[in-house]
């Protein structure tokens, strides 16, 4: 089984790593057709004409993009994305500290989401009178329409200001100094000990992965409920109950177990919009992640900076993409023993 | 000890409500199954059989109620009873046996978990069930039972499974075994084989049995007493060698007489016209259901549900008075000039050691890719007028061979003529010619008619091709030409394949084809998803079709007796060849193959009977 | 077709439309109904709540921002540029994602698997950081967050009705029909795409909803439309810099973002279980 699992995720990183060369193009290529000089922004007022030549120069913008890509590339392979123009920092290290925080709050928000969903897609699949449907049905089309940042401003105006009850800026309070172990938070401070300090953390996290998750949960939900749908036609289900299998066990035992696979299957494709999510999540609750990183890169067009935030996204996505592959093939025995 | 029939029902009349309309789904029946013994349920799908099975099961909607009548199972009336109740006995004193054994076990979980969850809930001690489980699967003559427990169902073949299923249907020493079809999704040989077991594991428990079947010949081979389903109503009910060698029901004698026969004269099948109703038109069917249908009906048979009739020892038919003393005209010989034997001119289609190879699927990391042989030096000749069968069992390659002559695949390797030119070097607009001078019928005609095309527009899709089109009054005389040759109603035309019977669905197809007036007909399997009565239909229009437009046709079936019915030639496929080929009567008298010969043996009705003492 | 009587019957459809109509007429008569321009600015009203609140005043139904300006006049000249962009995003993207898919699907071999791949490479980025790479590269402006959101969103339509064409596809009235001597072209015309029609045109739907909020997602950003132009996402994210003092000022445009996504939403999904009961929500 270990095995098998190691098999499916190489065969998919394999795939991945021509896909990252090829994610980093597109950028590159998007990114060169940026309007705005972004060296402007960081001459001095009354800057000559030469001095703009020389920053670009030092910044080998100068240069034709295939060798601009070729000389990034050259460098990205041994780990060096750049020099962050608005910053003046390197980009890996910038990275490297905002992207712990971007995982813990995607992790917790795909957690929750999964605590919501899979209670609820079984009840949503349970209701069997007329009306029990058509909520079900109505709730879900409802919260299908709000989108994570709605849910974020609307927990901002109610538990943060009109009911001050929760935090909801950054990701802990006050200047509160953060071990930097792992970079997540919460193992951090459970590993230091500082369990106050991890309430607080922990607090600060509700918000942002609330939104995120409940607008990832009723998509969720909903692929939940058809599959166990799906699964209530199929033979081997009657075949339980006339065997006198008991319907709780029906519903977990058998059609569950068929029906979390197409779910897997969503949530793998979907991964990218909650991922995503966090970019407006994190803006709206200054949470200092990835987002709010790229956010700021993209405000002040800070080329390499972009570059390597959209990157690590990307590569975050093929990751889990990989990752989901090889759980289901796990899952599903009908494509573990042909591989 | 007191002595109860294992299972009786008396007079059950089973309602299903929508709202004021209540339709009876079933009427008024009646029956016993001692211990030990076999009823057969017989009937075409919709009869009502399956019902039954459900109804012993209480695995009924909440809209479907008993109205009348009792289900007694050894003596105790279960329709009062609670569902935990009734879901208490299943799987312990009455288990059943699935109709797909394939997807009849949960994909995702191994065999052994499966016979374990059963096991466990017999109150088998867990360190005991893996063991258990494995005497079982030897007990039903499974290789390795250890490795069979921890392989999956989609790693077993159809047989393998439904072995494994009655397996754990025995394994509770239950005292009812309902099985419902139990082999209609197998192969024909596997079918004999597990009938077989069947038989072998009931005598070896001594479970009271009812096998639902559409196949009378089956129930008559295998059961005691058969009992014969049209619409909801038991019209017939019997020994079981009683109701097929002397049928009274009219209903019955057109469900034996509708099948083809292996051996003897061959007859024209006399075709009921129509079909059997559906449910939702059983709502306004007072009196007797088959009467529309029925050739001796009189005014006595729209009134109310007839009586039962007494006509041999336990032999009990309910018709109205007036048939009971008819019968019907004797069958007409297949008349010697109908099926035409090859003639000088050119074959339609001539195949000459044709092979079609696949690469196999490559391994994960580079594993030599095997060929597949779906069809390996292949040679078969159809003449002008001559009908020609391929026989052979799924996977087998008889569908290979109708896409290379289809044009749908290229041989790898050999010649295929069609009219004596080879497609592959032939021109444009000779290409052209030969392909619309042939001429497919699909098997499954749900897949076959674009659902989204009325009738007129299906019959006549060739017309829009460029170099026929014609105008609009023209298509329409066309469509009801075509019509008209194949049997469809008048009106019918603007009705969309989801508004038509399995029947006329396959008429549509064929209409299809006979379009452009093809030359050969390649007909694949077209038969075989329907019930007896149409398929008797469809059969007679093919032989029609051949008089009266003098087309060929290769004939694809795996059943044999069909194909003696429409064929002069067969040829038999095993594994991608063509292992006999010859004259159908004498291919089917003296089979030389030692295939041939088994896929004959294994037909119900060409078998010494089963032991019924059994 | 039934179908699509049956559709326009079921509730959530009609729901869904009564909510696009009043949603459309709106845009159209944005000014009739507006009682400002959305662009004035009142300094002397900077920050007014709202109408029933007693210090605020009726000539502002619903306040004003930082700079004086009306909100609600604001919410209704900002469901233009919301259903403007939805609109040619949701037309323009399934155009291009159901032309590949089709070609993709039908031809099969080689064909699909340089549109598998590219639609892979497309979905290794999260939607909304492509989007914004997209912005950046090609700047603001409604025509550039059309284009945008079509060059993100061509894979959902892609994706889903490619695999709805390969199943049409191995149907065996799809090669009746190559027999019967029909050619390449018509055959996907006649056969194959009434077929992915009811798919389409639901995904259309959806796809509405998902312009939205992408739209919104870029204002907030301040990647979007432009500065002038009056949105919905610039005016949450204006709001939320004075979110203690007026916290009224983002709710109307919330209330309208949650109102145009659900009004796809509903129509969409009502049209999903009327036109294909059949159809799998984990497709789309």
């Amino acid at each position: 089984m270990l095995r098998l699992v190691l098999e499916v995720v190489g065969r998919r990183l394999l795939t991945a790593l021509p896909m990252i060369v090829l994610v980093s193009i597109v950028v590159f290529v998007i990114l060169r057709a940026i309007p705005v000089d972004p060296v402007a922004m960081l001459l001095p007022p009354g800057a000559t004409a030469e001095d703009a030549a020389a920053l670009r120069a030092a910044f080998g913008l100068d240069l034709p993009l295939p060798v601009q890509y070729w000389i990034w590339l050259k460098h990205a392979a041994m780990g060096d994305l750049g020099q962050s123009i608005f910053f003046r920092e390197s980009v890996g290290g910038l990275l490297a500290r905002a992207f712990p925080a971007t995982m813990e709050l995607s992790l917790v928000s795909l957690a929750l989401a999964l605590v919501f969903s899979v209670p609820g897609g079984l009840l949503c699949y349970a209701q069997n009178t007329r009306l029990g449907r058509m909520l079900a049905d109505l709730g879900i089309v409802t919260s299908l329409s709000v989108p994570s940042f709605l849910w974020a401003i609307f927990f901002i105006l109610l538990v943060g200001v009109a009911f001050p009850i929760l935090p909801f800026t950054g990701r802990i309070s006050g200047d509160t100094m953060l071990p930097n172990i792992t970079g997540f938070l919460l193992i951090d401070l459970l590993i230091t000990g500082r369990l106050h300090d991890w309430g607080d953390a922990a607090l600060h996290l509700l918000l942002p992965s609330l939104s995120l998750a409940l607008s990832f949960a009723p998509s969720v939900i909903r692929v939940l409920r058809s599959s166990l749908m799906d699964a209530a036609h199929d033979d081997y289900v009657t075949y339980a109950r006339q065997r006198g299998v008991g319907e709780g066990r029906v519903l977990v035992h058998h059609m569950f177990r068929n029906a979390a696979l197409p779910t897997i299957t969503l949530i793998g494709v979907q991964f990218g919009f909650l991922f995503g999510g966090t970019l407006l999540v994190e803006l709206i609750f200054s949470f200092p992640g990835l987002g709010n990183l790229m956010v700021q890169a993209v405000r002040n067009h800070d080329m390499p900076l972009i570059q390597g935030a959209a990157l690590v996204f990307c590569i975050v996505v093929l990751l889990t993409n990989a990752f989901v592959d090889a759980l289901y093939v796990v899952l599903n025995p009908r494509l573990a023993r042909r591989a | 000890m007191q002595t109860h029939p294992v299972l009786a029902l008396d007079g059950v009349t089973l309602q299903a409500g929508t709202g004021n309309k209540t339709i009876e789904l079933l009427r008024d029946i009646s029956f016993t199954v001692e211990r030990g013994r076999t009823l057969g349920l017989v009937g075409e799908s919709g009869a009502g059989k399956s019902m039954i099975g459900r109804l012993i099961s209480g695995l009924l909607p909440p809209s479907f109620q008993v109205a009348a009548g009792r289900l007694l199972f050894d003596g105790a009336d279960l329709t009062g009873q609670s569902a935990a109740a009734r879901r208490a006995l299943l799987g312990r004193r009455i288990a059943f046996v699935p109709q797909e054994p394939l997807s009849a076990l949960n994909p995702v979980l191994s065999i052994g978990r499966q016979f374990a969850e059963h096991l466990a809930r017999l109150g088998v001690p867990d360190r005991q069930r893996q063991d258990r489980a494995a005497e079982w699967l030897a007990a039903v003559h499974l290789p390795e039972p250890r490795a069979m427990l921890r392989r999956y169902p989609h790693e077993l073949s159809g047989g393998q499974c439904q072995r494994v299923l009655i397996a754990m249907a025995f394994s509770s020493e239950p005292s009812l075994i309902v099985a419902d079809e139990p082999t209609t999704a197998l192969d024909v040989i596997t079918q004999a084989r597990i009938m077989q077991l069947l038989k072998e594991q009931q005598a070896l428990h001594g479970a009271a049995v009812v096998l639902i079947t559409h196949d009378l010949h089956l129930a008559a081979q295998v059961c005691d007493e058969v009992g014969v389903m049209y619409a909801g109503d038991m019209v017939e009910r019997g020994p079981a060698s009683a109701v097929l060698r002397a049928p009274f029901h009219p209903y019955t004698r057109s469900l034996r007489n509708s099948v083809p026969a292996l051996d003897g004269p061959r007859r024209i099948l006399p075709a009921l016209p129509d079909q059997m109703p559906g449910v939702m038109a059983l709502a306004g069917l007072g009196g007797c259901r088959f009467a529309p249908r029925c050739p001796s009906r009189d005014t006595a048979c729209a009134g109310a549900l007839p009586p039962w009739h007494e006509v041999g020892p336990a032999h009990r038919v309910r018709c109205a008075d007036a048939c009971l003393g008819a019968d019907f005209p004797p069958a007409a010989d297949v008349p010697d000039g109908l099926i035409r034997l090859p003639s000088e001119a050119p074959a339609v289609l001539e195949l000459c050691d044709v092979s079609l190879h696949y690469a196999g699927r490559r391994g994960l990391f580079g594993r030599p890719a095997a060929t597949i042989a779906a069809v390996h030096e292949v040679s078969l000749t159809v003449g002008p007028g001559e009908f020609v069968g391929l026989v052979g069992e799924s996977g087998s390659g008889k569908s290979s061979v109708a896409r290379l002559v289809m044009g749908l695949e290229r041989p790898t390797s050999g010649r295929l003529l069609l009219e004596g030119h080879d497609p592959l070097t032939a021109d444009q607009p000779l290409l052209r010619a030969l392909r619309e001078h042939v001429q497919i019928v699909f098997q499954d005609p749900q897949s076959a008619l674009n659902p989204r095309r009325n009738v007129f527009s299906l019959v006549t899709q060739a017309l829009e091709v460029s170099g026929h089109r014609v105008d609009r009054p023209e298509r329409r005389r066309q469509a009801r030409r075509l019509i008209e040759e194949t049997g469809l109603p008048a009106d019918c035309l603007p009705r969309v394949p989801s508004q038509l019977s399995g029947g006329q669905k396959q008429r549509v197809n064929i209409a299809r084809a006979l379009c452009v007036t093809p030359r050969l007909l390649v007909a694949d399997e077209i038969v075989s998803g329907l019930d007896v009565s149409v398929q008797a239909q469809i059969l007679n229009l093919l032989l029609r079709l051949g008089r009266e437009l003098g087309i060929s046709l290769l004939f694809i079936s795996h059943d044999l007796a069909v194909v003696r019915y429409l064929c002069s030639r067969v040829a038999v496929m095993y594994r991608g060849r063509i292992v006999e080929t010859g004259d159908t009567e004498e291919v089917f008298a003296n089979p030389r193959h030692a295939y041939t010969r088994s896929l004959l043996e294994a037909v119900p009705s060409n078998r010494p009977p089963v032991d019924l003492a059994g | 077709m039934s179908g699509w009587q049956s559709a326009l019957r079921a509730g959530k459809v009609q729901v869904g439309l009564g909510l696009l109509i009043i949603l459309l007429l709106v845009a159209l008569l944005a000014p009739v109904l507006a009682p400002h321009d959305p662009r004035e600015q009142d300094i002397l009203n900077t920050l007014t709540p709202p109408a029933w609140d007693a210090e605020g005043s009726a000539e502002y139904p619903m306040g004003t921002d930082s700079l004086g300006r009306c909100i609600l006049s604001q919410v209704i000249y900002g469901s233009r540029t919301a259903l403007t962009v939805a609109f040619a995003a949701a037309t323009g993207s399934m155009l291009l994602g159901c032309l590949l898919a089709l070609v993709a699907g039908y031809l099969g071999g080689k064909t699909d698997w340089l549109v598998t791949r590219m639609v892979d490479l497309w979905m290794s980025f999260p939607p909304v950081v492509l989007s914004l790479l997209l912005m950046v590269g090609l700047g603001t402006g409604v025509r550039n967050v059309v284009l945008a959101i079509v060059l993100v969103d061509w894979t959902r339509f892609c994706r889903v009705v490619r695999s709805d064409v390969i199943v049409t596809r191995r149907r065996d009235y799809v090669t009746a029909a190559r027999l019967l001597g029909f050619s390449h072209l018509r055959t996907i015309i006649r056969e194959i795409l009434p077929a992915a029609a009811p798919l389409m045109i639901t995904m259309f739907s959806l796809e509405m909803g998902i312009a939205v909020i992408v739209e919104a997602t870029l204002s907030f950003v301040g990647l979007s439309v432009g500065a002038d132009v009056p949105a919905w996402g610039v005016m949450i994210a204006d709001g939320r810099g004075y979110v203690h003092q007026a916290p009224w000022a983002m709710i109307a445009p919330m209330i309208a973002i949650f109102a145009a996504i659900l009004a796809f939403n509903l129509l969409g999904d009502g049209l999903r279980s009327a036109l294909d009961p059949r159809l799998r929500t984990s497709r789309i």
